[in-house]
């Protein structure tokens, strides 16, 4: 398995290459995972001929040399779609999947008369969340409407929190992978606020109308505001897989990209290195992979220095791109004709947001270990960083290593099976790490047995695989199967002989000098085993044998 | 602000052009009598004290006067231009009033973000199924199938 920049126990992965357009400084390929559905994609061949951008004569040493020049400047906006069981405002269930315009009101269709009651747990995940991204809280925050008119928007305004959010001025700490030249970064967060959803729209493709779902109108959301910090695609997707990690930590939201519930916007420019303004901001939108996050920012920084290069800059315009995964580029959806005028003012139908200081401390005091925490207790343990971002990259895998380890278990025997063969299972059978049987207490017994030689660690991994599926203990596994390993010298020795007798020709050929038939001799004396010769044991009294001249 | 404020009021209120929000919700309260989920939401309320939001800049006494063509376009409504004569004096004589407000000196009071409300009615998160959901659906013209039926338009802003 080639080292990810997104680990996560999900299976599937696809290799990309980087192509000459989006090939950036010291990288030349790098392979990403994530949850879809399984694509082997090679962009070599088709890319920089059909982009409309990268003129043919632009080797990749060239494009090279021109983004050797610039610098991107890049901020995220992340959408976090909360798990709540009601909407932010009304007592509509929130639930993904509904029929069509079932989870409805007279609050979340705008209707008049009706008013809107916060649900408290909106602001619970925000203290959650704020207090998670090391923001400043505002003990007084209030409401504001943002007007816009939309067929998504009954109200014809949106919810939201203008010019006092929740939270404000926060951090975030995130450890690039190795494969991408490694490092640790913190990225500052402008803020945090509330706000709501609007529906869904469905374009038919056909007719001239659109389909409106009212359902997910009024869902809560927290809008996560990053300061223009990133420097890359892949610092960017990075940032944005940490904010899906801390939201998955914390229970806040499942954090699902796919299903829009964790949703991205970019804002990126770039300007020529040592200018200290920035350049016109492009907005990316319709991001849903971290891969596509990664790969849409490299994208846009190459198109902006080939402008620049060609003394074009004036034709980077202050415009909204959509991300098109298909075709691997992003198109113009609109151009931002001056401000959107939004026409903010205090919602008058909700009072300000009060919190106590008590509430605050209470929240902060059943915040769970968050990512950055996980990775650096790892990390003092003594795991290396491949394991410690396997590790803690899926909040189940972490609590699970942690019992594991928990009850006693090894740290990095323990980090070997779960990284190894359990993630290999998960990922065959398609389950998460808490659907199998297998339980920590289980796993450190096991990695205990084969320690102390009870069992040899190829009966290990038949154990092991019978827990996944099956459950049970290893000790009740071991007496019910007679799976003790042979450690006494003799015994082994009888099998050791029993086989070299029975196999005199190529008894012969070893003494002839084909001494890699050893490991012949050493399969069959483990079949007779069952598996449950010591391997040591078995190699050194075979050696012996093998060897005598008799 | 206060008069910032006052304008998107009047700009977000797409049928006429000037409506308090308290008429809106007495139409409200009247129009939804009969449905008993509601009552819990339609509390009575103490009247809205306003106080600076912001830093005042007393100093805007001077107000423009409105643009109602524009005020109209943000809204996306249409008026006619004797309608846009009917409407500019009475919207300036809001704004007129507004600059009265702003003369006020607050130096001494402590800004309050929102107009005072009776705090810390929250909602526990507990689901409700709204029960007159098929007349909601039944009035809106343009329900088909399961969904609304809108004229496609692609470029959100
Ligand atoms: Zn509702």
């Amino acid at each position: 398995m080639s080292t990810t920049l997104f680990r996560t126990i999900q299976p599937n992965q696809f290799t990309l290459l980087g192509t000459a357009l989006f090939r950036r400084r010291r990288r030349s390929n790098f392979s990403v995972r994530c949850c879809g559905t399984q694509t082997t994609t090679t962009h070599e061949a088709k890319q920089p001929s059909q982009s409309r951008i990268a003129p043919k004569n632009h080797g990749s040493n060239k494009l090279d040399e021109i983004l050797r020049d610039y610098e991107a400047v890049i901020g995220i906006e992340t959408h976090v779609q909360l798990s709540t069981f009601t909407k932010a405002f009304c007592s509509c269930p929130n639930n993904y999947g509904s029929h069509p315009n079932t989870s409805i009101c007279p609050v979340c269709m705008g209707l008049p008369g009706a008013l809107p009651v916060l649900n408290s747990k909106v602001v619970e995940f925000g203290v959650r969340l704020g207090l998670a991204l090391n923001c400043d809280l505002s003990l007084k925050s209030k409401f504001d409407r943002k007007q816009y008119f939309y067929p998504d928007l009954p109200k014809g305004y949106q919810i939201s929190q203008f010019d006092i959010p929740i939270a404000s001025g926060g951090y975030v700490d995130v450890d690039i992978p190795l494969e991408f030249g490694g490092g640790h970064r913190r990225f500052g967060i402008t803020r945090v606020h509330m706000e709501e959803d609007a529906g869904k729209l469905l374009h038919s493709d056909t007719g001239d109308y659109s389909q409106v779902d009212l359902n997910r109108a009024g869902v809560p959301l927290l809008e996560i505001v990053s300061e223009p910090d990133m420097r890359s695609g892949i610092e960017a997707a990075e940032y944005a897989s940490e904010m899906q990690r801390i939201v998955r930590y914390l229970g806040v939201s499942n954090g699902n990209m796919q299903e829009g519930s964790l949703r991205c916007d970019v804002n990126i420019s770039i300007r020529p290195i040592g200018q200290a303004e920035f350049g016109t901001k492009v907005e990316i939108k319709n991001l849903n992979a971290f891969s596509a996050i990664s790969r849409a920012i490299d994208f846009e920084i190459s198109r902006q220095a080939l402008l620049y290069n060609q003394g074009q800059a004036d034709q980077i315009v202050s415009e909204t791109r959509l991300w098109e995964e298909g075709a691997q580029k992003s198109v113009t959806m609109r151009k931002k004709e001056g401000l959107a005028d939004y026409r903010y003012f205090p919602e008058p139908d909700l009072p300000e947001v009060i919190l106590t200081q008590d509430y605050v401390d209470s929240i902060r005091s059943s915040l769970p270990e968050l990512p950055e925490a996980k990775r650096r207790r790892y990390e003092a343990m003594g795991l290396g960083m491949q394991d410690v971002l396997f590790l803690a990259n899926d909040v189940s895998v972490a609590e699970f290593f942690d019992a594991v380890i928990g009850k006693g278990a090894e740290v990095k025997l323990a980090a070997n099976w779960i990284m190894s063969d359990i993630a290999a299972y998960l990922k065959n059978e398609d389950l998460s790490i808490n659907d199998v049987k297998l339980t920590p207490q289980e796993l450190a017994e096991l990695i205990a047995a084969i320690k102390d030689g009870t069992i040899s660690g190829k009966i290990g991994k038949q154990i092991l695989f019978e827990l996944l599926a099956k459950g049970g203990t290893v000790q009740g596994m071991i007496k019910a199967k007679d799976l003790v390993q042979i450690t006494d010298p003799a015994e082994i020795e009888k099998m050791v002989l029993k086989v070299v007798s029975e196999n005199p020709k190529q008894l012969e050929q070893y003494r002839n000098g084909r001494t890699k038939l050893e490991g012949y001799f050493a399969g069959q004396v483990m079949k007779m085993s069952k598996g449950k010769a010591n391997p040591g044991l078995l190699n050194k009294i075979l050696l012996e044998k093998l060897n005598a001249k008799d | 602000m206060a008069t910032r404020a006052l304008l998107a009021v009047i700009s977000s209120s797409p049928n006429r052009c000037f409506i308090s929000t308290r008429r809106i919700k007495n139409q409200a309260s009247s129009a939804f009598s009969t449905s008993p989920s509601l009552h819990f939401q339609i509390q009575s309320r103490k009247t809205h004290r306003i106080a600076p939001s912001f830093s005042s800049d007393t100093n805007s006494s001077a107000l423009q006067p409105p643009d109602v063509s524009r005020l109209a376009e943000t809204a996306r409504i249409s008026l006619t231009p004797a309608e846009i004569e009917e409407c500019g004096p009475k919207i300036r004589q809001v704004i007129d009033w507004f600059g009265q407000l702003q003369k006020v000196d607050v130096n001494s009071v402590e800004p309050a973000i929102r107009a005072e409300m009776e705090g810390g009615n929250l909602r526990e998160d507990a689901p409700e199924t709204f029960e007159n959901r098929d007349g909601i659906r039944d009035s809106i013209p343009s329900f088909e199938g399961t969904y609304l039926k809108v004229p496609k338009v692609l470029n959100k802003e």
